[in-house]
């Protein structure tokens, strides 16, 4: 299915929030999700289930002032 | 002397010297600049993962294991709703609930929007953030801040990145006189004479990212601010001499040998 994975159309097949983790190999880094608007925690990346077009953002601390 | 701390949030700081974490060279130079600049509070940035690349570039494999307090940023919105929306992804890491309210409303001077910052601020005190707006240098508008809950207020002595050091002293010192939560000068720093200067002005701490990891020796860069720090609160506390336009000579007229 077609997702909008930061701000990108990405074609992908996954059925939760955990799926999409996986698929980018992020499971062991410090990621914090937002699905349509949302923050989705770490607890509920099994539960949480993507349907088509639904909006994700997966960010992450980097260096900043 | 009793131990010159200060709190933010209920929290004791011992050291007055957040440090940012972008533009190091190296994540190795950045470590070790950290550890000269005695910081105990780290800032960042919320960005988006690059899928793209497998490589991991998050700050946070670089720092992890060491006892610092997060202070994440919300650099890149320009209004409240979007500094609400960064300060709660922040918070979602569960690393830290402090947030540094930072709303650019202008590219070329990245200058704090009072007004959004302000509004940003109320909102995220309602939802039990420790918030330290980054804002302008005005004294009411600092004063507005703090009445709204501010944690701390963080005025700029100039435009982020451009090391030009404090335009206004007159306002910063204003805004330390009427202030009843720390003032941290944040943004705008080049040198330790400006960082000596904002101590001596009477401000609780110094926020600096690009003066140390843009100098030519960040790491040694990182002491030499330390130092101003340490060296500017003394004097500060030490109360400096009063300037007068003539000379007065240090042993006195009386005694003169040639009289």
């Amino acid at each position: 299915m077609q997702l909008i994975i930061n701000g990108e159309a990405t074609e992908l097949e996954a059925g939760t929030i955990s799926d999409v983790i996986r698929h980018f190999g992020l499971e062991e880094r410090p990621v914090v999700v937002e699905a349509d608007g949302e923050i989705v925690s770490k607890e509920q990346w099994p539960a949480i289930e993507v349907r088509p077009l639904m909006k994700i953002e997966l960010v992450h601390f980097v260096g900043g002032g | 002397m009793k131990k010159d701390v200060w709190h933010i949030g209920g929290h004791e700081l011992t050291s007055r010297f957040f440090i940012g974490t972008g533009l190091f060279p190296s994540p190795y130079v950045q470590k070790e600049a950290i550890r000269e600049s005695g910081a105990e509070v780290l800032t960042f940035a919320i960005r988006r993962i690059n899928l793209a690349s497998t490589e991991d570039d998050s700050i946070l494999q670089h720092v992890e294991g060491e006892a610092f307090r997060f202070l994440p940023n919300t650099s890149g919105a320009s209004t409240a709703e979007e500094a609400v929306r960064i300060a709660r992804l922040a918070r979602a890491s569960g690393l830290s609930d402090w947030i540094k309210v930072e709303i650019s409303a202008n590219e070329r001077t990245l200058l704090p929007d009072p007004m959004e910052t302000l509004k940003a601020t109320e909102i995220l005190v309602k939802e039990g953030f420790t918030v330290l707006p980054y804002t302008s240098d005005d004294p009411i508008l600092c004063k507005r801040l703090e009445e709204a809950g501010a944690a701390a207020v963080m005025p700029g002595a100039a435009p982020i990145g451009t090391g030009l050091g404090i335009l206004n002293p007159y306002n910063i010192g204003l805004i330390v006189e009427e202030a009843k939560v720390p003032i941290i000068v944040d943004a705008g720093l080049g040198s330790v004479t400006d960082v000596a200067q904002a101590m001596e002005l009477g401000v609780s701490g110094v926020l600096m990212n690009t003066p140390v990891a843009k100098a030519k020796d960040p790491v040694s860069m990182a002491r030499a601010m330390r130092l101003a720090i340490e060296a500017g609160r003394l004097s500060y506390l030490s109360g400096r001499i009063s300037k007068k336009r003539y000379a007065s000579a240090s042993s006195g007229h009386e005694q003169f040998i040639v009289k």
